[in-house]
């Protein structure tokens, strides 16, 4: 099995620069002969990175989320299961590119550092961790969508401030829609962060015998979910909208990656498995 | 092929003759009448603001271009022209110019697909009037058929190429649904008019209308079903407005800075877009610097009119390669109807359905009878198909002119299902 995962291993990148390629050159030219093809490109892809998730899972007789560099290939997955997903539902196809370099980035870096790690602290092999973490990829996965959406809406607000009519003008679709596709991903990353936050609280006291409420980490996570929740309500009871509202995504997301790196790499944690 | 063409369009005269040449559709219709009787068998009267156009098949096959330009300028008086003024095309070149005019490629603005349906209501009065015959009828087919597959497989007709349109398409660009959103025309001229169409068109959920005659502003209103506002007190409600569209003839700016700015402290800064398609301008291009505010004038819609124009340009290759094909198409169809092709055509369409049926019923007789079934059932078919395929000889002889011949032999070949045969082996 191991020869299969890193062949996998190799495959995924390529897999993942193909598929950004050919939203690329579609959002270029946009010429809709690539309409289906890209489809396709996504749909192998996922489908080949999932085999290897599993494959890895099995293998190695854990589930890949006990270093970062098996996160990473999750969070690739995540975020682009995510957006096909969305690109499925709202049938908005002109925003791929700037989604899936991200996932590319991920896998790459992933593909590059992944060790075959089958020796684990045996509270990593807990499904509940399984789940508690799973959530919280998927719920980050929402939050760089969200993020993703969210500058895009201000390059094309600024284009249309500025009356410039270019490919971003051409093909992005317009304001309002960038603004729900935005706020959908936030308000999906919010829905698993808050599964994954619960189930934390829940579990982590009884396996940690060192659990602290202050630990940074949750600190940074409850930082993030808080804001997240502001947003929320700001947008369905006080009625923002459009700019006042992206911007705050583009905090929470910011704000998540700040509290992620200095978390995992710069502060002591008992919530480090790595 | 004798089909000839004759056009004035907007190559080849100016303004002023082409609206002396436009014709109203009782115009036409009298044209036709005049025209049947003495120059055309059968044709196509087509006039609209940018071109009046005949097509026809004379019925003197040495009539010439000229005689209908004279029949044109003799009929539409007071109205002096020179050849220039005038595109003559024939056989050919004639489906191929009515092509052209009906995909769109040779309009003014490239890509109008209003022509597409002037060019079907052209020939809609040409069938009443019964001034479109067998051949024409073809023509117009293929015509359409061009027409159609030049929207839907090229980009020729996408993109607003007009500023009021490209006023609204920049409007699509920052609102997904414009039934929930409201509008304001300020004005009540031509290039509101339009404006305003085109975002009733779009079923935008209000539409206003002000402007300082409040008569003109009812009757616009009236036409589009859209509420009106005081053009004195409009200043103090456009906070109500999502789309802020003005084209007056003002020649001081009617909204300034600090309207929008107290406006959208009122709206609670949800996003409104101010398009100010006037010259002079009507709205203070200072406004811009608000935020959520969206404000575009003539300059910057005629940019993306400018765009779509190159864009639609890119597309005439693609067009042309449609021309081409369907008068390929056309003319293949077109050159069978002569009469050695018919009548070889006609008696293996028969002996088919003979030889059918008789391998159909062949173990109904004895062995012996089998050869003179074919043999009788050969001759009841050649003496069927005999006065046929004597008469088929005889429409292309001399004193038969070469369309009436086809039109015959045309008939012949849909009546019995020739045509529709050979395009079934094709497939």
């Amino acid at each position: 099995m191991t020869p299969v995962i890193h062949f996998l291993n190799v495959l995924l990148p390529i897999l993942y620069l193909g598929t950004f390629s050919v939203y690329f050159y579609d959002f270029m030219k946009g010429e809709k002969k690539f309409v289906n093809v890209k489809r396709l490109f996504i749909f192998i892809t996922l489908f080949t990175h999932l085999i290897y998730l599993l494959l890895r899972t099995f293998a190695f007789d854990h589930p890949p989320i006990t270093n970062v560099f098996e996160i990473f290939t999750v969070l690739a997955f995540s975020i682009t299961f995510s957006y096909y997903l969305l690109e499925l539902v709202t049938d908005i196809r002109g925003t791929g590119p700037f989604i899936i370099i991200i996932s590319f980035v991920f896998q790459l870096i992933s593909s590059m550092f992944i060790a075959d790690q089958v020796e684990v602290r045996e509270v990593l092999k807990n499904n509940l961790l399984g789940i508690h973490v799973i959530n919280a990829l998927l719920g980050y996965s929402g939050f760089t969508i969200s993020a993703v959406y969210g500058f895009l809406y201000l390059i094309l607000y600024k284009d249309l401030k500025h009356n410039r009519f270019g490919l971003i003008f051409n093909r992005l679709p317009n304001l309002e829609v960038l603004e729900k596709l935005s706020f959908y991903s936030a308000v999906i990353g919010f829905i698993l962060l808050t599964i994954s936050i619960t189930i934390g609280i829940i579990w982590l006291p009884k396996a940690f015998p060192e659990f602290s409420y202050f630990d940074p980490k949750l600190i940074g996570s409850g930082l993030v979910w808080l804001l997240y929740c502001g947003g929320i309500v700001s947008k369905t009871i006080i009625k923002w909208k459009g700019k006042k509202l992206i911007l705050l995504s583009i905090t929470g997301f910011l704000i998540a990656i700040f509290s992620t790196i200095i978390t995992n790499f710069l502060v002591k944690s008992f919530h480090s498995f790595y | 092929m004798n089909f000839l063409a004759v056009s004035i369009n907007h190559r080849t005269a100016p303004v002023e003759l082409r609206e002396a040449f436009h014709l109203s559709e009782d115009e036409v219709r009298l044209m036709i009448k005049i025209a049947r009787e003495n120059l055309l068998k059968e044709g196509l009267i087509l006039s609209t603001c940018n071109r009046t156009e005949i097509y026809g098949i004379p019925k003197d096959s040495n009539l010439s271009h000229s005689q209908i330009q004279n029949f044109i300028t003799e009929t539409i008086q007071n109205t002096k022209t020179s050849i220039e003024n005038f595109q003559t095309f024939i056989s050919r070149e004639s489906v191929k110019h009515l092509f052209s005019v009906a995909t769109g490629i040779d309009s003014m603005l490239i890509g109008d697909n209003q022509i597409f349906k002037q060019v079907k209501d052209s020939f809609q009065i040409a069938e009443e009037t019964q001034f479109a015959g067998f051949l024409m009828r073809r023509i117009f087919d293929s015509a359409t058929r061009a027409g159609k597959r030049a929207i839907s497989e090229t980009a020729i007709s996408e993109g607003a190429v007009t500023v009021s349109y490209a006023a609204v398409q920049l409007i699509e660009k920052i609102f997904s649904s414009l039934n929930k959103k409201s509008a304001l025309v300020i004005g009540a001229g031509e290039t509101a008019e339009i404006a305003a169409k085109h975002l009733a068109d779009k079923e935008i959920g209000r539409l206003t209308i002000t402007n300082r005659t409040i008569e003109n502003a009812e009757k616009l209103a009236n036409k589009l079903n859209a509420t009106i506002i005081p053009f004195s007190n409009f200043k103090n409600l456009i906070y109500n407005f999502d789309i802020i569209i003005s084209a007056t003839s003002s020649k001081d700016i009617l909204i300034q800075k600090d309207d929008v700015k107290a406006a959208m402290k009122k709206r609670s800064y949800a996003s409104m877009v101010l398009m100010d398609i006037a010259v002079p301008r009507d709205i203070d291009s200072e406004t811009k610097k608000i935020d959520s505010v969206f404000y575009s004038d003539i300059d910057s819609l005629s940019i993306i009119v400018e765009q779509n124009l190159t864009k639609r340009k890119e597309e005439i290759p693609k067009v042309q390669q449609i021309i081409e094909e369907e008068l390929n198409t056309f003319f293949e169809w077109y050159n069978s109807l002569q009469s050695a092709p018919t009548i070889k055509n006609l008696r293996e369409h028969f002996d088919t359905i003979r030889a059918e049926e008789v391998q159909k019923n062949i173990n109904k007789f004895s062995s012996d009878d089998r050869e003179k079934l074919e043999i009788v059932t050969k001759r009841i078919i050649n003496k069927i198909l005999h006065a046929p395929t004597v008469e088929l000889k005889k429409v292309n002889t001399a004193g038969t002119g070469a369309e009436d011949a086809a039109t015959k032999i045309g008939i012949i070949r849909s009546l019995f299902g020739i045509d529709k045969e050979k395009s079934n082996e094709k497939e």
